[in-house]
């Protein structure tokens, strides 16, 4: 089983209104403190992680791509030097559109990143403005075009549903422009509100309706239906792949695989146990320089807690859970709905199954 | 022991909020009952309970000397519960006493339980003294309610005291005039004893005490008791006076008002009303007239609302019931709520009195389905009771349906009169008469269904006469009515708990309503639920909760893991408070819905008219 290695950049040129991430904007000038920072976390758990196989590498923000590619490339070669990563590990990095060009795209792919994750988000200007991106359906489509260029062969587009005003037949549109461009993976999400964001402030006082879940539903059979006919493979609730190019490093996630994170915030799991990183880049830093863990918290996991995570990761993807593990007649239940089916002794999600997963799970994890 | 024409016995009676506990604090600390210092506002409302809502539940006699011209007279003071779900209460209260101050606030004017009142004191005897209170309000009509109060008690308007329970002013004359006006009770010492049970209550360390009026004989501090409809002997342990706290005397005389520690453990041995003799010989031949053993009037499920606490309901009610002889309860198992008590209550005010003791000082989560009144069916010769909607026998396969009818004297501005008959009329009243007590306002008698005033009647009058119209009213037996039950179905199934008894021509609104309500509470589920609203096998409404489509977090990575586990453990703990009914999940509220459908649509036409009160 290998494990998957987390780098967190907290950096964005602008913050989007619909986020909860730990991401900043205007904290541009601690950059290359912060990529100082991040060689020398890895220092400070090279030791402890000494056994373990990586292999996946994934930068996410924030907005890794405002690093200069210069000090992006140094650090894979950092995290290299540090950790055993697989010769042919998935190094995946997040690139918002505004932030790359042919050029630096072609520098990432030489440093040895070999996936690319874009925020393309909406191919419809209202949603792009009803999510306060600031990028244009344009450079989705310039960028990803600089990708190719550039010789990236795995390409993700980022896509978000069910946002303030867009319509089934937006969404459609969305998607219709998305697969055109045929990338390697596509992700999509169904707009969340977080309370503790801009647009989580404005739904709850009533400036902003938030999303019609019938409304996002439709939107998901949707994607379901134009996704599969253009035979990317749904593998977990909001991701779809061209065979072969599922993402590796998420798939640790919900096949509850170890991962270190590394920067502000970045949470790791390992033997049972999970911990954080402190969230504040200044205070990352402050820990990082004196030569300190940057820890912020940890919790140990019960045998109720691994077992409700188990369930409601693996019921994520496709692999599902054994039928021995869960409670039988909600499993029964659930077969005749249609909500579950039945494989090689394992319940795996429907697609329907997929959008109604926490009502699974509450039922198949009760004694 | 006073001499006989020393004493006496009196009440104070009023509507709510005529100043009746101001009253009686004035005229505590006018007689010294009360040291200045330990003087506090309702004095004698002892209960919290009782001093939040404003009401008094439990009457008590206070013993007051009072010497206006130096020869001392003994003032009881018996004060009477004022709400209309306790009238027999007040009848008894009542007939401890030889008189009764009719206070009536001067800027309100007569309102009906004033009427109510008036008539209960005027039946029992009494002699009567009206006052006039607050005339310090801006807003007091002195001359106009004292026309008012003059034609109903036949008193020439200027002979009508005019006070003010705050300020005290006239207290001292209203005193003189109790002295004057009311007889001194009769009474011999030489006669067996008969003393008049008018309350008890159950002290955790004395057993039951009762109050009591002795109308012939004497009550010796330790004696061998009788209680005549309880036929129940015991060994009285201790009388005495509160003055206004419990003070032990030797003996109760003829005319004298106290408390016996009748030495019982079982409140419902000395019920209100019951006649205390002398046990053996000398026991009295005759009980005092006017006992009534006490009829609860409305009936409720309660149900713990977390399940598994049917124990500690069951201890409390048990506990409860020691010193509330009017509860009744009996277990009854639904299939929706499980196992909980049917209960049986005077009147809505007593319900809910009961339900909040059993939360405040047992610190049970309960829920109550809707209030019902007791139903009698009739099949031949055969009168089966009915508690509980959902035991309603098929139809078809009874006679008749009979339910309990009350007279209801409503008071209100001529304004509303129209509101008023309207509402009345859409309650399936029988308008008996209206007459004005002035060109203002007008007294209305109505007969109505008692089904039909527990079902959220009060809030319609008040709300459809800007608070101004009041309401009092007793029950006068049982009518033949065309009664059927509304069922609803959840998902095809009978839930027994919304199950309700209705007026035919009313049960197909009644039911699209209940409907509508539930569909908006019951969440949604993994499947269609239809709500369906059934006439025995008819079905009158129909609405559907769509099923769920979409509960997932869109996102879950490295660092949502953790947060998304205490989402779904939170997600885990609403579910625990739903109840599982079939196949379908219930929340409390919709149980609690059913006692809304009214209310709410009331609420609207409140709020269209600006007129809540």
């Amino acid at each position: 089983m290998t494990a998957g290695l987390y780098v967190h950049v907290p950096f964005c040129l602008t913050r989007c209104g619909y986020c909860d991430f730990n991401a900043y904007a205007g904290l541009g000038h601690l950059a290359a403190r912060y990529v100082e920072a991040l060689e020398a976390e890895a220092g400070l758990w090279a030791e402890e992680w000494r056994g373990e196989r990586f292999g996946s590498v994934f930068l996410g923000g924030g907005t890794p791509t405002t690093l200069d590619h210069a000090d992006l490339a140094r650090l894979l070669r950092s995290l290299r030097e540090r950790f055993d990563i697989e010769p042919g590990a998935e190094v995946t990095i997040e690139a918002n559109p505004d932030t790359v060009d042919a050029a630096k795209l072609a520098a990432l792919r030489e440093a040895g990143y070999t996936r690319l994750s874009m925020g393309a988000q909406s191919f419809d200007q209202r949603v792009l403005d009803a999510l306060e991106r600031v990028h244009q359906p344009a450079s989705v489509r310039r960028a990803f075009a600089a990708a190719r260029t550039a010789g990236h062969t795995n390409v993700n587009l980022d896509l978000i549903y069910g946002a303030n005003g867009e319509t089934l037949t937006s969404w459609h549109w969305t998607l219709e422009e998305a697969i055109a461009l045929r990338p390697e993976h596509v992700s999509a999400y169904a707009l969340t509100i977080e309370p503790a964001t801009p647009l989580g402030r404005k739904v709850q006082v009533g400036l902003v309706p938030g999303p019609e879940p019938d409304l996002q539903a439709d939107m998901f059979d949707l994607a379901c239906q134009r996704m599969g006919d253009a035979d990317y493979r749904h593998y977990e609730v909001s991701n779809w792949a061209l065979p072969g190019f599922e993402c590796k490093h998420n798939l640790g996630y919900w096949r509850k695989q170890p991962y270190l994170g590394l920067g502000a915030g970045a949470h790791s799991y390992l033997d049972g146990r999970r911990w954080w990183n402190l969230r504040p880049p200044t205070e990352y830093l402050d820990a990082v320089e004196h030569g300190r863990r940057p820890v912020g918290g940890e919790e140990c996991l019960t045998p109720q807690d691994e077992r409700l995570e188990e369930i409601f990761l693996k019921l994520r993807i496709l692999e599902g859970v054994p039928v021995t593990s869960v409670a039988a007649d909600s499993a029964t239940t659930f077969l005749e709905q249609g909500l579950v089916a039945r494989r090689d002794g394992h319940l795996v999600p429907t697609e329907r199954g997929m959008l109604l997963l926490n009502e699974l799970v509450l039922a198949l994890v009760s004694e | 022991m006073t001499e006989t024409n020393r004493i006496r016995n009196f009440c104070v009676v009023a509507h709510i909020d005529h100043g009746k506990s101001t009253l009686a604090d004035r005229i505590l600390e006018l007689t010294h009952a009360v040291s200045a210092r330990d003087m506090r506002d309702q004095y004698l409302d002892r209960m919290d309970l009782e001093r939040e809502r404003g009401i008094t539940i439990k009457a008590q006699a206070v013993r007051l000397t009072h010497k206006p011209d130096g020869t001392p007279y003994v003032l009881n003071l018996i004060d009477t519960p004022g709400h209309v779900d306790f009238t027999y209460e007040v009848s008894r209260s009542l007939a401890a006493c030889e008189g009764a101050v009719l206070l009536v606030d001067a800027a309100q004017g007569i309102e009906a339980q004033t009427l109510a009142n008036f008539h209960l004191a005027r039946d029992a005897g009494l002699a009567i003294i009206p006052a006039l209170n607050k005339i310090d309000l801006p807003q007091a009509d002195p001359e106009e309610t004292a026309r008012e109060v003059g034609e109903l008690v036949g008193w020439d308007p200027q002979d009508v005291l005019r006070i003010s329970a705050k300020t005290g002013r006239g207290v001292a004359e209203l005193l003189q005039q109790v002295i004057e006006l009311v007889p001194a009770p009769h009474g011999q010492r030489e006669d067996p004893l008969r003393a008049l049970v008018f309350d008890s209550t159950f002290d955790a360390y004395r057993g039951v005490v009762a109050y009591v009026r002795v109308k012939d004989g004497v009550l010796p501090s330790r004696a061998k008791i009788h209680l005549i409809a309880a036929h129940a002997d015991s060994d009285a342990e201790e009388c005495g006076v509160f003055a206004p706290e419990a003070t032990p005397v030797p003996e109760l005389g003829p005319g004298e008002v106290g408390y016996l520690v009748t030495g019982m453990k079982d409140v419902h041995l000395a019920k209100v009303g019951d006649t205390v003799t002398t046990a053996g010989k000398q026991r009295a031949p005759e009980a005092l007239p006017g006992y009534r053993e006490p009829k609860p009037m409305v009936w409720s499920g309660l149900y713990p609302a977390e399940g598994g606490d049917y124990t500690a309901l069951r201890d409390a009610l048990d506990k409860l019931k020691l010193n509330d002889a009017a509860m009744q309860y009996e277990p009854e198992m639904s299939k929706a709520l499980g196992f909980g008590f049917r209960c049986g209550f005077l009147g809505l005010l007593h319900m809910d009195i009961v339900k909040e003791r059993l939360e405040r000082e047992f610190g049970l989560e309960l829920i109550a389905t809707a209030p019902n009144v007791e139903f009698h069916v009739i099949r031949g010769s055969e009168v089966i009771v009915v508690h509980n909607p959902s035991e309603m026998p098929a139809p078809g396969t009874y006679d008749h349906v009979e339910e309990p009818v009350v007279l209801a004297t409503i008071v209100t501005p001529s304004t509303y009169l129209g509101a008023v008959l309207e509402l009345c009329q859409a309650r399936r009243g029988e308008l008996i008469d209206i007459t004005y007590l002035s060109p203002e306002r007008a007294e209305v008698h109505y007969r109505l269904p008692l089904a039909e005033i527990i079902f959220d009647f009060f809030d319609q009058l008040k709300s459809k006469t800007r608070g101004y119209a009041s309401l009092d009213y007793e029950p006068v037996g049982y009518e033949r009515a065309d009664l059927v039950r509304v069922d609803i179905l959840l998902h095809g199934e009978p839930v027994d708990a919304f199950s309700a008894v209705v007026h035919r021509g009313k049960a197909a609104q009644y039911g699209r309503q209940l409907v509508e309500r539930l569909r908006e509470l019951i969440p949604r589920q993994l499947f269609d639920v239809a709500i369906q609203a059934a006439i025995g096998s008819r079905i009158v409404a129909r609405e559907t909760v769509k099923a769920k489509r979409k509960d997932v977090l869109a996102k879950c990575y490295g660092g949502d893991i953790t947060r998304k586990r205490k989402l779904l453990e939170q997600q885990k703990k609403g579910k625990a408070r739903l109840r599982r009914v079939g196949r379908v999940d219930v929340p409390q509220e919709a149980f609690i819905a059913a006692l809304r459908v009214d209310q709410r649509a009331g609420q609207k036409a409140g709020q269209k008219a600006g007129q809540r009160p």
